[in-house]
């Protein structure tokens, strides 16, 4: 008997650390085709209003690059209920915060208020969608806008270009070969046609997905939203065909200056699939065994035992699409670059011949329960998450579920993957070198 | 019949969900305030001067553990660098355990540990806590300063200064500290490649048994915890660190400078000048007037909706964005306007960034503008107050800056009872825009010239924020180059060689006003030195020159002055119609950037004539005349609008001056190999 009770008392324990993480959330359609997700909580005063629109700079006419950036931008300039340079003031004098960033697959825009504030918010997501203006004057200002930022962001920043000349030898068809940011030519060159016409193609309800997280009701925030997001009119479907890369089969070399630095980089790139596979998550987990901590294969080896580097690391930087695997390191003292790449093809040979550690896996899964307890710390980041999930996934629940897939993840599966896509034959190998080395 | 009353019960939900009426021509009204609470947090004091703060919060199984060792700032000098480097060799193996079973059990917890010199950090799951929590602890009190681990620490330190070498960015804020407090100052020095060769292995155990020590150290530990086994944990493990006398040290004083001025440093691969405008003041959290200070700062460039981003991001375009800061202190604070410009708005900016912090010293702000600021705050806060950190923090400034206990409960209260006036006394007080330096980081080359005409004195300054003399204005001449190269890229630029070869004349007719009148301009060349130029008003002849290869004349309402030997000489010198073949013989003088562009220039004669680097392309040329009472007088003629004509690149805009006058002529016809004869040189 007694026995029947500590399981009964262990079950509930379960259930209820389970609950603790778990985040409860709505989601259903407008007549329109908006998607709408709700998450209630109301632990403190706030709600976020959010929304992603699936357009990204893989959207953009080739020749057109930078224009869903730039639409970031212009989408703040006013609506026809809201005047040109209102609407960050509209924010902060109702003590509120917002912001957007856009990535080469998605647009976001948000707002943080007191939750009293909500309706607010709602409203200010709905002008931007159902009638922002969009004039050549708030165009020419932000031209100049967005390439002060480049300047800011890549030209004055040290190492701000590996991940143009990473891309641009990456991929030659997928829109994926050019920056977020874009090339400014194209921005001079379009007309406020074109931007019109990008506003009529993405910026629909069909297109996009609401978040409100935080302090709400739940009944009378569905109102609000009926009221201010329903009579948006739905826009045409949007169709995505976007070209398909041959698969690298030869090594790739490169090279690329930065005027704001002296100690040079190597980077080696392996391109791999979409984010929503689960070969790409497993590749997340081959990234943290190999950078993530102090313990990390590469970081001890080079870094701290041989001292070869100054700094060493990998970026799984997952995509729609596809994926780029990056492992990086800017040497320390005299090593030559090619001495780094040399002890990085050796790990990474490990990996592909022997299983990681009992002891390595169980860091990893370690590693990632703690990732995963940390990314729904706050309500903007849940957010944020929420509508990731849903727009580029199409499963808004892998908020809560992601974990498993993680947790699912064996030692073999690792070397497998390492066996898959990080083969010399299938990589780029760019030196990152100060604009002084170029002859 | 159930199908009726379910479509009724439909309709009914329908015309509720559309009777919810909205006017979206009017922002909507806020609901009630939310009501607000501030969190709580427990504290207690260790024996050896330790404080533990401690907020409970149970949404998510984890914990953080932050140790803040709140020591005077002391000083460094030929050292700098000493107290970094000891805070990174902290935790790099303990008496108990060594460095890399350390890393690797942190790691495995998946948890988050690191050490400073001034303190310590760690996060967790909560069920590897108290572990985590232990390894602080024997890292703050037991660490082990090895000599491997130091010389690969100096390494490491030094390829990071040589990787930071060419950012303008960090310059830029190296220098501004430097400049603004003095490099004998905490505040001010900063780590060099020499001050790290002098820091030895006992320089950094010395600097850890003097300074790392309990007396003026918060332990603050936030999270899913349970503090009555924390505080017996905490006991536990903290008890014993040793405390002791920290060295006293006296602050230099600090002195803003009693004009404002410019100080640039050079850094030629800046495509951005990072602008600061820096004074420091005596502000500390708790005054009277700080709530006023970060009030007028908020509305000057706190964020997005501030006047410096709305004047030089919204309405000039001249960055990405431009704030203002007031950070309080204990010991000194600063006032900081700062924005990051393309280089050719660097003096521009310079204007409006002063222009906005003289009005709001100037100038009260608006009631309005007083309450959005205000809202903001208010904002801010009730978002904030109920989380943990926020707790934390409020208990810990309690602490440090001495607050009354009520401090934060009347927080609004404060934020509310601020006036305008208030807000123009600390903004006269805290932003020097008569006091203060103007740090400017940038490219000398491309900026200078501009800056030179606003009425700052400029002082000029290296990276390491000694004074210096101001950059060369020109860039070096590429090896080999020549000014026969530059012709040769001009003809490149221009068209096909064979073709320009073969022009032998050239007519050009073009328009231009002058005060309202209407002039036309026919000008005629024949090679190799023949030229006319006729310029017409209404169909009758104002004034014609002409030079037909041994002599000519020049004609002004109704009288002919024949040409001067030397001058007939300078004619018989030039060739047309592409004068620049005689600019082969020229020298090619320098390469010298003017609004952003870069230009050889050729100097012939009295002639110095602008290239584009890039573009090949003729844009200007300036020749030096002397007047009849012997002045010199430079004469400028620029050239642009490059069309083809017949294959080959003409510039189709040409403008001048005509003493004070700009005389912009617009070509409308050029004619080749035709419609010129030897009768028009007559």
């Amino acid at each position: 008997m007694k026995k029947s009770i500590l399981s009964l008392a262990a079950a509930m324990l379960f259930v209820f650390s389970a609950n603790s993480q778990k985040v409860e959330f709505e989601e259903y359609d407008l007549n329109n085709g908006m998607h709408v997700i709700l998450h209630q909580d109301n632990a403190a005063p706030v709600v976020t209003t959010a929304v992603m629109y699936h357009v990204g700079a893989k959207d953009e006419q080739p020749d057109r690059t930078g224009m869903a950036h730039f639409f970031e931008h212009l989408l703040f300039e006013g609506t026809k209920n809201i005047k040109k340079g209102e609407w960050f003031k509209l924010v902060s004098s109702n003590g509120g915060k917002n912001n957007a960033n856009t990535t080469d697959d998605r647009t976001y825009y948000y707002e943080i208020f007191p939750s009293n504030k909500l309706e607010l918010g709602l409203w200010l997501e709905s002008e931007r969608l159902l009638h922002p203006i969009i004039k050549q004057e708030g165009v020419d200002t932000q031209n100049e806008v967005v390439k002060e930022e480049k300047r800011l962001r890549v030209d004055n920043s040290p190492y701000g270009r590996f991940l143009e000349y990473v891309k641009q030898n990456m991929f030659k068809k997928h829109p994926y070969k050019g920056t977020t940011i874009g090339k400014m030519a194209h921005l001079d060159d379009a007309t406020l046609d074109e931007f019109l016409a990008f506003n009529k193609k993405f910026y629909v309800p069909n297109n996009a997905t609401l978040v409100v997280a935080g302090d709400i009701d739940i009944a009378s925030t569905k109102k609000l939203i009926e009221s201010y997001f329903g009579p948006i009119p739905r826009g045409k479907d949007i169709e995505r065909s976007f070209p398909k890369e041959d698969p690298i089969t030869e090594p790739i070399t490169a090279k690329g200056y930065d005027s704001n630095i002296q100690i040079p980089a190597i980077m080696a790139a392996y391109r791999t699939p979409s984010m929503k596979t689960r070969d790409s998550r497993v590749l997340d987990m081959v990234s943290s065994y190999f950078s993530s901590g102090k313990s990390s294969i590469l970081y001890k080896k080079l870094v701290d035992t041989k001292k070869m580097a100054l700094q060493v690391g990998a970026i799984n930087l997952s995509q729609e699409d596809y994926g780029t695997y990056i492992l990086f390191g800017l040497p320390q003292g005299e090593t030559k670059l090619a001495d780094i790449i040399t002890e990085i093809d050796e790990e990474v040979l490990k990996m592909q011949t022997d299983l990681i550690s009992e002891k390595a896996y169980q860091k990893l899964q370690n590693q990632f329960e703690n990732n995963y307890v940390d990314s729904n710390s706050s309500v903007e980041g849940i957010a944020n998450s929420l509508a990731r999930y849903n727009v580029l996934y199409g499963d808004t629940n892998l908020i809560n579920t992601e974990i498993d897939i993680y947790r699912s993840i064996t030692r073999e599966e690792i070397r497998e993957v390492a066996k898959k896509y990080l083969n010399p034959n299938q990589r780029l190998i760019l030196e990152y070198l100060p604009e002084s080395a170029k002859k | 019949m159930k199908t009726k009353i379910l479509s009724f019960v439909a309709i009914l939900a329908m015309s509720f969900a559309t009777s919810a009426q909205i006017d979206r021509s009017k922002m909507p009204k806020a609901g009630p305030a939310p009501k607000v609470k501030l969190g709580e947090s427990e504290r207690f004091t260790l024996k050896n001067g330790l404080t533990v703060i401690m907020v409970e919060n149970h949404k998510l199984p984890r914990a953080s553990v932050n140790l803040t060792i709140d020591n005077p700032p002391s000083f460094e000098g030929n050292k700098a660098g000493v107290s970094s480097m000891m805070g990174s060799l902290l935790g790099r193996g303990t008496v108990n355990i060594s460095k890399d079973e350390f890393n690797e059990r942190v790691d495995y917890l998946g948890a988050y540990l690191s050490f400073s010199s001034g303190g310590a950090y760690g996060a967790s799951l909560k069920k590897y806590f108290p572990e985590i929590l232990e390894l602080m602890s024997d890292g703050v009190k037991n660490s082990q300063f090895t000599q491997e681990e130091f010389d690969k620490e100096v390494k490491i330190t030094l390829d990071a200064i040589k990787s930071n070498e060419k950012s303008v960015t960090s310059t830029a804020r190296r220098v501004e500290n430097a400049l603004t407090y003095g490099k004998n100052h905490p505040y001010g020095e900063f780590t060099t490649k020499e001050t790290v060769k002098n820091i030895t292995l006992e320089d950094v155990k010395n600097r850890y048994n003097s300074y790392y020590k309990p007396n003026n150290a918060y332990l603050i530990i936030i999270g899913d915890i349970n503090p009555k086994k924390i505080k017996k944990m905490v006991k536990t493990l903290f008890s014993d660190w040793k405390p002791g006398d920290i060295p006293s040290y006296k602050i230099p004083e600090v002195k803003n400078v009693e004009t404002t001025e410019i100080d640039f440093i050079n850094m030629s691969n800046a495509v951005q000048s990072e602008i600061a405008v820096i004074n420091t003041i005596d502000l500390t959290l708790g005054d009277k007037d700080y709530y006023a200070a970060l009030l007028a700062n908020q509305i000057l460039g706190g964020g997005g909706t501030a006047r410096l981003f709305q004047n030089l991001r919204e309405d000039k375009a001249y960055t990405y964005g431009s704030y203002s800061k007031v950070s309080q202190s204990r010991y000194i604070g600063s006032f900081k306007a700062t924005a990051s410009v393309r280089n050719m708005v660097t003096d521009s900016s310079v204007v409006e960034i002063q222009k906005e912090i003289n009005k709001i010293r100037y100038q009260k702000v608006s009631e309005q503008d007083l309450k959005d600021a205000k809202e903001l705050y208010i904002g801010n806060f009730v978002m904030d107050v109920q989380k943990p950190a926020t707790a934390a923090r409020y208990a810990l400034n309690r602490e440090l800056y001495n607050l009354s206990d009520d401090y934060y409960e009347t927080y609004l209260e404060k934020i509310n009872s601020v006036t305008v006036d208030d807000v123009q006394n600390a903004a006269i007080k805290y932003f020097r825009g008569d006091k203060t330096r103007i740090v400017i980081t940038g490219k000398g080359i491309d900026v200078l010239k501009n800056l030179e005409k606003t009425d700052y004195v400029i002082k000029y300054f290296d990276k390491e924020g000694n004074p210096t003399v101001k950059p060369p204005m020109t860039l070096p001449i590429p090896d080999g180059m020549t000014a026969a190269n530059v012709v040769d890229k001009y003809f490149d630029a221009i068209g096909d060689k064979d073709k320009i070869m073969a022009i032998k004349t050239v007519m050009t007719v073009s328009n231009a006003t002058i005060q309202g009148t209407p002039l036309v301009m026919t000008m005629k060349a024949a090679a190799p030195n023949k030229t006319s130029q006729v310029i017409s008003v209404m169909g009758n002849t104002m004034s014609k020159s002409v030079f037909d290869g041994d002599k000519g004349y020049q004609e002004a309402r109704g009288q002919k002055m024949d040409m001067q030997p030397a001058q007939i000489e300078e004619a018989k010198l030039s060739i047309v119609p592409f004068a620049d073949l005689a600019y082969k013989k020229g020298k090619l003088d320098r390469i010298e950037p003017i609004d952003g562009v870069n230009y050889f220039v050729i100097t012939f004669n009295e002639t110095e004539i602008f290239y584009d680097m890039k573009s090949g392309l003729k844009l200007k040329e300036i020749k030096t005349v002397k007047t009849p009472d012997g002045k010199e007088v430079k004469v400028p003629t620029t050239f642009s609008d490059y069309k083809e004509v017949n294959g080959i690149m003409f510039p189709h805009a040409m403008g001048t001056k005509m003493g004070p006058m700009d005389l912009n002529f617009v070509i409308k016809e050029i004619k080749i190999n035709e419609g010129v004869s030897d009768a028009d040189f007559e």
